[in-house]
């Protein structure tokens, strides 16, 4: 067996080959692109970030934030308020959510799956809703405007109830609870009826099984679904600007977004920095608890395998608390919306109802003669911009996070390419909205070179969106690249098919199902959203939930709650819809 | 770029692929002439799929050289790797590998586009291919609407609808029952016959390897145990692990020791020691395999006796006309004596192993041959 002939080159001229036929494979080229989108969109904004605060000029806001006589009421007391809430929702959302998901998995009260159903829906509505459906109900005359409907009825409201930390952390934890319940739910389904069923045999008491059985399963759910709702706690906005701001009861977001708006840019920035670090230590260490793997899909109803618990003499009270605390956080709260949307006179049903504000004229009488919202063409310009700026988002964002998934699950390139570009476009996960506002408005609100300043353009709406939904959208790429076996794919290579082509005739119909579901919730997210657009949206460029905001700051209460109705209707109708078109048939798959 | 040759030689120098730190292929030569049938037989992670995969260029190897014909395809230092779609070879995956959402006919002709064939040769050669393997009437459905024995033919169809030079299989009977197996063994032989190119041909099954190959490369551990073509494997294995590898049934290896210059198993005398053996050490108590054929050995229904080991009966299968005794002998290892009659035993009942004479091959403590100057 003769042995080949080595080529004649010399080192260099080796090494030159060996990067020659790396720089052809098409994944590495692929991976560079994605790598250099990412680097713009999550990397730049970030450092822009942090080297506007450190130009000349600017470099006294680190002292003024920190070590100056404005300092307490900058940053100290926001922060210690928001690790207040952040902990008071951490704590709510675990108790209500984990009592909720033993009620709905573990027991056999009926009604439970109409019970998981709803759990499920406050995750999807928008934050501010609840606030706002709060204010309508509690709302008393401290700061002069309109009263809540309580108020109206001749109820007293003390003021620890309608302003301040009380109705903030009743809110969030009535938002958050739904995600601890969805995940707690998930853990305790997943343990194996037979194993707990083997426990009781033993004899053990239903106590002593849910203790050494079922708790160590669900243990890493519930520690992460409270450092999730901590870290929300924290960098929620528009719940503490709506119900805390009146009463000067500032967080770290709050503030960030008053230095903001009035010009203290600098200021603001540090700010954001400050709020990054701490939430992002926090939902790093939840990342970290659960192995990165966490799942905010909905129970869809599997398990039905236990036989549940028999509660006894207990199953009235516990079902009677399941639904209250279930109802009151999706039915009446979506009730007081409606129907205080109806009211002519702010919040007093003595005064009549009207459609005036859904689709009334003019009216110099009712809310400074603003036009009922589907009449009131700024609305409707909102109405479009929001979405479009959702498509648009959900299509650039699906493509992105395909493309990135793609060089990450199938790289055969350099090591560092795939890991590195999984980090990059995790790191939005952690960072708050508003902070992520912040940082676009630093590096893409001034012009760069011969670009010119993106503040108030469509486009740096989309690309805030794309930058804060590439986590979702990566991890929905994967998932649904991981239906394509390697195989299919290979055999399109040994066709001759280049990347590209492979991708557009072989990837994308077989994924076509997951990247839709996955776009449509980003989708939704983008319609949802406040804290992000809410420094980079503008007068000329506005957007539903900014607009809901202003109404309700400048008091139009009706037209604000009828605006989040139509915003809560959108956003959950395009879940369930997503939902739904999971289980739809492909032509090809004879087994769907 | 096609040449005018329908099939191209494959030589494979030294190649190796290394994941980590782990050696799947370890430096491993092959040298067939265009137009064989080479199988790569051996038994799970020995490294016979990287190689396969390697040829088709979906692995890029770390060491060594690929050639088909004179034209150089990889090389480990990655000087010289050719794109999987210009080395004219097409590759059968054990999965099938069919798009699901192509019609047969499109998971045929989609190939052939991309390769720039007309529209009218696209579809001539799609015909072609449709009836070559016999599935014409399924050109308009979808893979999932066919039987697996169906989609297999059509794996190959479009495997072959390019006109490669070289054909790589990658254990696809694996998937079969086993008398579809054997059709379709024939039917891989007569494509490979037809298209007059190369193949390369990857299983476990030494079965399947006597029957179709020309050359056989018998892998374990990431390195070729033997090359040669059946008939060489299966009458001069040239390790232990060939040996009781290949054949049906496969010998029988008994570990003896030498004493004073005669071998001893089971208390029995099995013959003289191999002078290599004791030459070797300069240690007269060493270990030697001593293999026997199933042929070679008869059952005896006494026990005890010179040459004669205890054994336990544990199962007889009928086979070629024959039959083959599976006992259990004295420290639970498996032998197989093949006979004229079956014998009338329970699982479990005793009996005696007649041992020839004289073993049929000798094999040192590592399994290699020692070779007695005697060809058997």
């Amino acid at each position: 067996m003769t042995t080949a002939p080595a080529p004649r080159r010399t080192t260099v001229g080796r090494t030159a080959a060996r990067v020659r036929t790396t720089l052809r494979q098409p994944t590495v080229v692929l991976g560079a692109g994605t790598l250099l989108v990412l680097a713009v969109l999550v990397v730049a904004p970030l450092a822009g970030l942090v080297n506007t605060t450190l130009m000349d000029g600017n470099r006294e806001a680190w002292t003024d934030v920190f070590a100056s006589p404005m300092s307490e009421n900058l940053l100290w007391r926001p922060m210690s308020n928001s690790v207040l809430l952040g902990t008071a929702t951490a704590v709510g959302s675990t108790v209500i959510g984990g009592f909720l998901a033993w009620v709905v998995v573990m027991t056999r009260i009926p009604g439970r799956g109409v019970l998981g159903l709803l759990a499920t829906i406050p995750f999807a509505l928008p934050s501010f809703a609840l606030a706002l459906a709060w204010e309508s109900v509690f709302r008393n005359d401290l700061i002069g405007g309109s009263t809540g409907i309580l108020v109206n009825l001749g109820i007293g409201v003390p003021d620890w109830l309608a302003w301040g930390p009380v109705p903030i952390a009743a809110t969030l934890t009535a938002h958050y609870f739904s995600l601890s319940f969805m995940l707690i739910a998930a853990a305790l389904a997943s343990v194996n009826g037979d194993l707990m069923e083997a426990a009781e045999l033993t004899g053990a008491s239903t106590l002593r099984v849910a203790r050494d059985i079922a708790l160590p399963v669900v243990a890493p759910a519930v520690v992460s679904g409270a450092l999730l709702a901590f870290a929300e706690g924290v960098s929620n906005f528009v719940t503490p600007a709506l119900l805390g701001l009146p009463v000067r009861f500032h967080t770290l977001s709050t503030r960030l977004y008053g230095a903001i708006s009035t010009g203290d840019v600098s200021r603001g920035y540090v700010l954001s920095i400050v709020l990054i670090l701490v939430a992002a230590m926090i939902m790093y260490a939840s990342t970290r608890i659960t192995g990165g793997r966490r799942s905010f899909a909905t129970i869809t109803g599997k398990g039905g395998r236990r036989r549940g618990i028999e509660l006894g003499v207990w199953g009235r009270p516990v079902a009677a608390a399941a639904w209250v605390l279930v109802t009151f956080t999706t039915v009446v709260p979506g009730l007081v919306l409606v129907l205080s949307s109806l009211t002519r006179r702010t919040n007093d049903f003595a005064s009549g109802l009207t459609l005036h504000y859904w689709i009334g004229d003019s009216d110099p009488a009712l809310a400074q003669g603003q036009r009922g919202i589907l009449n009131n063409p700024q609305i409707l310009q909102a109405t479009w911009n929001t979405v479009l700026l959702g498509v648009t988002v959900a299509v650039c964002a699906g493509v992105l996070g395909l493309l990135v998934s793609y060089v990450i699950t199938r790289s055969n390139g350099p090591r560092w390419l795939p890991g590195t570009l999984g980090v990059v476009s995790f790191v939005p996960f952690l960072i708050p909205g508003i902070a992520l506002g912040a940082a676009f408005i630093a590096q893409f609100g001034a012009p760069i070179g011969p670009l010119p300043s993106l503040y108030g353009t469509f486009a740096i709406l989309v690309l805030a969106g794309v930058a804060a939904t590439i986590p979702f959208s990566v991890r929905s790429g994967t998932s649904a690249l991981s239906q394509v076996s390697r195989d299919v794919e290979e055999s399109a290579v040994l066709a001759g098919a280049g990347l590209f082509r492979r991708i557009g005739a072989v990837i994308a119909p077989l994924t076509a199902r997951g990247l839709f579901t996955g776009g449509v919730l980003v989708f939704v997210q983008m319609v949802r959203d406040l804290s992000l657009v809410v420094l980079l949206a503008t007068p000329a460029m506005p957007v539903l939930a900014v607009l809901t905001y202003q109404y309700s700051s400048e008091n139009f209460t009706q037209s604000a709650n009828a605006v989040t109705v139509v915003i809560a209707v959108i956003s959950v109708s395009a879940t369930i819809l997503a939902r739904r078109f999971e289980g739809a048939a492909q032509p090809w798959n004879s087994n769907s | 770029m096609r040449s005018g040759a329908s099939s191209a030689s494959l030589a494979i120098t030294d190649l190796r692929k290394d994941f980590g730190g782990t050696a799947a292929v370890d430096g491993i030569s092959i040298d067939v002439p265009a137009g064989s049938f080479l199988v790569l037989l051996g038994p799970s992670g020995c490294g016979k799929t990287t190689t396969l995969r390697m040829l088709a260029g979906l692995e890029n190897p770390t060491g060594g050289e690929i050639r088909f014909g004179d034209r150089v395809i990889a090389r480990g230092d990655g000087t010289e790797l050719v794109a999987p779609a210009e080395r004219e070879a097409g590759l059968v995956f054990q999965s099938y590998a069919l798009w699901p959402h192509k019609t047969v006919r499109q998971n045929i002709e989609w190939p052939l586009t991309v390769a720039k064939w007309s529209r009218a040769d696209r579809r001539s050669r799609g015909d072609e291919v449709l009836s070559l393997l016999a599935i014409a009437e399924l050109a308009d459905r979808y893979p999932g609407e066919i039987s697996g024995g169906q989609q297999q033919r059509v794996a190959i169809a479009r495997m072959i609808a390019p006109q490669p030079k070289v054909l790589l299989f990658d254990e696809p009977l694996s998937n079969l029952d086993a008398r579809l197996r054997v059709e379709t063994r024939g039917e891989l032989m007569r494509v490979h016959r037809s298209t007059g190119a190369t193949s390369v041909y990857v299983t476990h099954d030494q079965v399947e390897a006597m029957t179709m190959a020309t050359h056989i490369a018998l892998m374990k551990d990431g390195r070729i145990e033997q090359f040669g073509t059946p008939r060489e494997l299966l009458e001069s294995p040239r390790t232990a692990f060939a040996a009781t590898f290949i054949g049906t049934p496969p010998a029988n290896i008994v570990e003896c020791r030498v004493h004073d210059g005669r071998l001893r198993a089971y208390g029995v005398d099995c013959g003289a020691a191999p002078s290599t053996s004791v030459a070797a050490d300069g240690d007269a108590d060493g270990v030697v395999r001593a293999m026997y054929r199933a042929s070679s050995l008869a059952a005896s229904e006494e026990a005890t006796g010179p040459g004669v080991v205890a054994a336990t009966f544990a199962d007889q299968v009928p086979m070629a006309d024959r039959w083959v005794i599976g006992v259990d002998l004295p420290d639970g290892t498996r032998a197989h004596v093949s006979r004229d009659t079956p014998v009338g035993l329970l699982p479990g009942d005793g009996l005696g192993v007649r041992l020839p004479s004289e073993p049929d091959a000798y094999f040192d403590a590592a399994g290699e041959r020692l070779d007695t100057g005697e060809n058997r």
